[in-house]
Parts: C-alpha cells; sequence; structure tokens
C-alpha cells in the first residue's frame, strides 16, 4: 500500500512541478471572483431580487457549483489536466523508464486514474471554498433558502458529471497515446452531449445512454430527462460506464507493446 | 562458443527461445542466449534485425509471442515485478522529465522501487559525475548528461544486470568514449553483467566480451572477443624481414605452414601458420641469416568477421 502512495506522489509531483500547474486554479479564482463581484453590483442596482437569486452566500456557492454555473467550466479544466497524464508520458519518451520498474502496469495506470479523480476533487474545493470567501464577503451568511446539505449534493453531482468525463478522457488518453487528440476527443464529447442526447431522444435507447445520466442534478426536482429514469436507474449506468471504460483503459494499457 | 573463463560464473540472464510475431511476420525468431555475471556482450546486427525488439522483449516492454526470459530464474512474464527489479535499463536515448531536476527525476524512481537510500542516490551523482548538476533542471541537460543521468537511474536499485539499447545514438565521439568508460568501470567495480545493442561495430569491439550476432529475427552467430588462441588452430602473420624473397623459399620449405602472400616492396611475407610454430619459424628465419623487422597478426577486425556473418550485401 505504501508503494501505491509513491506511485500516487509521483504522479501527482508529476503535475505540479510544472510551471503551469497554478493556472486553473487562478483562473478559477478570478472567474468566482469576478462571478461574485457582478453579482453583487447587480443585485445592489436592483435587478435581481425579484427572482431571489444570491441572497445569500450558500445559494451563491450553489449555484457557482452547479453544471451551469462553474460545474462545465471545471470539467473542461479537469479534461485538459487528465488528458496528459498518460499520454505525456508517451509523448515525452519516459514511459519506456517507466514501466522497467519494479512495479505492475495495472498498479502505475491506477496511480494516474487516482491521480486524475485527486486533481478534480481539488478543482472542486478550491472553486468551493473561493466561492465561500467571496460568497461570504458580498452577502455575508444569512437568510439563505437553501441549506449546506443542498450545496453539498449539489457539488457532488457536478463532481461525479466531470469525474465521468474525466475518466472517459482517461481512456482516449491511454488508447491514442496523443494529448492534443485526446483535448480535442474530450471537449468534444462533453460539447457533443446535448446534441446526441436531441438526436437519439425519439429512440427508446437513450435512456442508456452515458450523456443523458451524467448529470444527476436533473432529479433534484422531482424530475426525469426521460419517462423510466430514475436516480438508481442513472447511478447504475454510470457505475456500468465507468467499469467498461476504465476495463478498456486497463486491458490497453497492459497489453500494449511499447516500441 | 561461449567465454570460456566465464564458464564458472552464475548465468544471470537466460533468453529462452524467444518469438515474437507481429501478424504473419516473424520479428525475433526461436532466440536463445545467456549472460554470465560480469560480462558484457554486445548484441549485433544490422538494421531491422530485431536487436530492439529483443532488449524490449527482456525488459518487458514488448510482450514475447513464445518463449520466455529468466532473470536470476524468474520469468519476466509471470513475475514481472520481482525478474526486473534484477534489471537497469537505459532505452535508447534516456527521457526524463524536462520541467523537473535531475534529482527530482532520480527522486521519482527511488520512491518506485522499495529499499534505495538517499545515500546510493548520492553514490550514483558521484559515480556518474553528476553532483553538480542535480539542481538543474532536466531540459536544461546536454545529450550527454541526460545520457549519464540515464546511467545514473538505471544503477539505482544495484541492478545485477544493465541493459542498453543503443547507448550512443547521437552523441560525440568524446562522449561515446566516455560511456564506453563508465561501462566499463561499472562492468569491473559492481560485477554486473551488460548487455548492449549498437551497430557501431568498434566500439563493440572495444567494449565487450561477447557478442550475439542476429539477422532477421535468429541467432547468427555467438563468439568471445577474448577468446585465447587455440593452439591447433592457425593464425595469419605477417612477416617483415630485409629480404622477402628469401624468406619466402626459406618458409615455403617449411611443412606445415602456408605462404599466402609475398610483397617484395614491403618486405613482407604473410603466412598461415600454427600459433604454437610460430617461434621455430622464426628460429628457422634465424638461423638463415635473415633479419626480422616485424611478426605482426592479421587479425580481422569485428566488422570484416561482421559483414562474413551477415553476408555483408543484406546490410540495409
Amino acid at each position: 500500500m505504501r508503494s501505491f502512495g509513491n506511485l500516487v506522489i509521483n504522479e501527482w509531483l508529476k503535475l505540479s512541478k510544472k510551471r503551469s500547474f497554478f493556472i486553473p486554479y487562478a483562473v478559477l479564482i478570478a472567474f468566482v471572483g469576478l462571478f461574485g463581484y457582478l453579482a453583487k453590483v447587480y443585485e445592489s442596482t436592483g435587478g435581481m431580487g425579484s427572482e431571489g437569486e444570491f441572497v445569500s452566500t450558500l445559494d451563491f456557492i450553489h449555484n457557482v457549483m452547479s453544471h451551469s454555473g462553474m460545474g462545465q467550466f471545471i470539467t473542461f479544466l479537469a479534461i485538459i489536466a487528465s488528458a496528459g497524464i498518460v499520454t505525456k508520458e508517451y509523448s515525452l519518451g519516459t514511459i519506456k523508464l517507466l514501466l522497467i520498474r519494479s512495479q505492475s502496469r495495472n498498479k502505475i495506470l491506477a496511480s494516474k486514474y487516482v491521480t486524475a479523480v485527486l486533481y478534480t476533487l481539488s478543482l472542486f474545493l478550491c472553486t468551493g471554498i473561493v466561492a465561500m470567501i467571496t460568497g461570504g464577503i458580498a452577502f455575508g451568511f444569512g437568510g439563505a433558502e437553501i441549506g449546506w446539505n443542498d450545496v453539498f449534493t449539489g457539488a457532488l453531482y457536478s463532481l461525479i458529471y466531470t469525474l465521468v468525463y474525466v475518466t472517459i478522457t482517461f481512456m482516449v488518453g491511454v488508447l491514442t497515446k496523443s494529448t492534443g487528440a485526446t483535448i480535442g476527443v474530450g471537449m468534444f464529447i462533453v460539447l457533443l452531449e446535448g446534441l446526441v442526447t436531441m438526436l437519439l431522444s425519439k429512440y427508446a435507447v437513450v435512456k442508456y445512454i452515458i450523456f443523458t445520466n451524467a448529470d444527476l442534478s436533473v432529479y433534484s426536482n422531482g424530475g426525469a430527462p426521460f419517462k423510466g429514469m430514475t436516480m438508481n436507474f442513472s447511478l447504475i449506468v454510470i457505475a456500468v460506464y465507468m467499469v467498461l471504460f476504465l476495463g478498456a483503459s486497463f486491458v490497453t494499457f497492459k497489453k500494449r507493446d511499447v516500441a | 562458443m561461449n567465454g570460456l573463463k566465464q564458464e564458472n560464473h552464475e548465468v544471470v540472464l537466460s533468453v529462452n527461445k524467444v518469438t515474437k510475431k507481429i501478424g504473419k511476420h516473424v520479428i525475433v525468431d526461436q532466440l536463445s542466449f545467456d549472460m554470465r555475471q560480469g560480462e558484457v556482450v554486445g548484441l549485433l546486427g544490422p538494421n531491422g534485425a530485431g536487436k530492439t525488439t529483443t532488449i524490449r522483449m527482456i525488459v518487458g516492454l514488448i510482450g514475447m509471442t513464445e518463449g520466455d526470459v529468466l532473470v536470476k530464474g524468474q520469468s519476466i512474464r509471470s513475475n514481472f515485478a520481482e525478474a526486473i527489479s534484477h534489471i537497469g535499463g537505459i532505452i535508447e536515448n534516456p527521457e526524463f522529465y524536462p520541467y523537473m531536476t535531475g534529482y527530482d527525476n532520480l527522486k521519482q524512481y527511488q520512491r518506485m522501487t522499495k529499499g534505495i537510500t538517499e545515500e546510493r542516490i548520492k553514490a550514483v551523482t558521484k559515480l556518474v559525475g553528476l553532483e553538480e548538476a542535480m539542481n538543474k533542471k532536466v531540459k536544461a541537460y546536454s545529450l550527454g548528461m541526460r545520457q549519464r543521468l540515464g546511467i545514473a537511474q538505471a544503477l539505482l536499485h544495484e541492478p545485477s544486470i544493465l541493459i542498453l539499447d543503443e547507448p550512443t545514438n547521437g552523441l560525440d565521439p568524446a562522449g561515446i568514449r566516455e560511456m564506453r568508460d563508465y561501462l566499463k568501470q561499472i562492468a569491473s567495480q559492481e560485477g554486473i553483467a551488460i548487455l548492449v545493442s549498437s551497430h557501431l561495430l568498434s566500439e563493440m569491439e572495444q567494449m565487450c566480451s561477447r557478442v550475439v550476432v542476429i539477422q532477421e529475427g535468429k541467432l547468427v552467430t555467438m563468439r568471445s572477443l577474448s577468446m585465447p588462441v587455440d593452439a591447433a588452430e592457425k593464425v595469419n602473420v605477417t612477416f617483415r624481414v630485409d629480404d622477402a624473397l628469401r624468406a619466402k623459399e626459406r618458409l615455403e620449405r617449411m611443412e606445415e605452414i602456408q605462404v599466402l602472400d609475398c610483397v617484395l616492396e614491403l618486405n613482407e611475407v604473410r603466412v598461415a601458420v600454427r600459433d604454437s610454430y610460430i617461434p621455430r619459424v622464426v628460429n628457422a628465419l634465424g638461423t638463415e641469416g635473415i633479419a626480422i623487422y616485424r611478426i605482426q597478426e592479421n587479425r580481422e577486425s569485428l566488422e570484416d568477421e561482421f559483414l562474413k556473418w551477415t553476408e555483408g550485401n543484406r546490410i540495409a
């Protein structure tokens, strides 16, 4: 177990020793700050009071973390980082020295996936904390219509959504070995999800597509995107897809000749 | 065929009927050879002979279709983690994370293997002479420095076998010489076996105690380069004398001597003779009053032999 921890430390260092490591965090902080500032200005000019939005910090955090707030933006940042986690080893040529250590390929790939998940978590954590500070300054901590529980559930849904795409990106990275192609495919899929859902909406199969199930926040108002879909149904579909994506990644990585 | 004096050393690496097929194409075909402790073995072959594939199969980067590689008795196929722990490798030019320092790069490999101490990192950096550069980022390293860092990472876990795929690729003559000196030093100091693939024949000649020659994935020959001359074997010797014609006539009268050539302008006579017979030849010429200026063995260079083994024209 200690050796696996060391592998994760290695992977984390490979990310964090890059000079560009802090950019995504800086961008997130800047955006959330800007978001808070604009909301405050808008609120004080009286444009928003009637709709009751952003009256408190909790509402602000909830909105920032949601899919329609910063959620999708975080997904993009996570895709960019996790695209390189496997492919960079190939483009730098370091894969050769990495795979001739006394560690199984499965363990090495697992450490990379865990690092991608940890990185995604760190983006959410950063956003959450900054949103709390910004919200606290701008709106204070009173008169919330929602509780902490809603905030956490909302953030969790966003996190699950992002992890689905991180996993897809991770798989594409293992399959293609090309960073550029992987980022491209990852982003493209995120943008494509609406279109695919729309095109397939006439058919029953749409229920089983990962895109329709990835965003669990659709259930929070008691609704369902398509007839017959429930929260549990979506959780099972997500789990099955994750197993498939990771299975394809591990099998490919294990078998592949490094030429 | 095997190096004679090495025979009592332990076999550390055993390549056993290793075959690699991609589709119907056979890249390496039933290749077998052994390596003993402290030996420096060269893997030779024309381009596309399967050297790189063989080396990558040994270190587990490429899977094999048939056969197995045993490292100190452990199979690289079924017991990879244990087997590979005895191997240190540099596969082509060693590549590192350019945005990290040399030290950070070595730390990466330290964390991947149990029991590498901070002292060991210090010791290997000292051995390759990189102490000054350890806190510089690798992107500022020259190719020679990266090559040295490559040796350092390969030696970090105190392996019993060092495997190098084209280690001198892209190095300048000084770098090649430096590399050769390091390898020799390592082989003698740390007593580890070294397998090197290269197409630089003169390099291999100076570095290796034995060569394994492959072509089209098959073993062509294995031979020792430092083999003591077999007493029964004829050697090819040139005598430079004061009177080549007389010397030739005298030598032709002797049994067991075959005069191959006589160059009057240079006063040289080339003969094929048994090794044990040479003192008698010298004696005979001496009593005849023929002065001897030089006696020189005409050894075929590794290059000549290599071309013979691989039938020259097939070299890409």
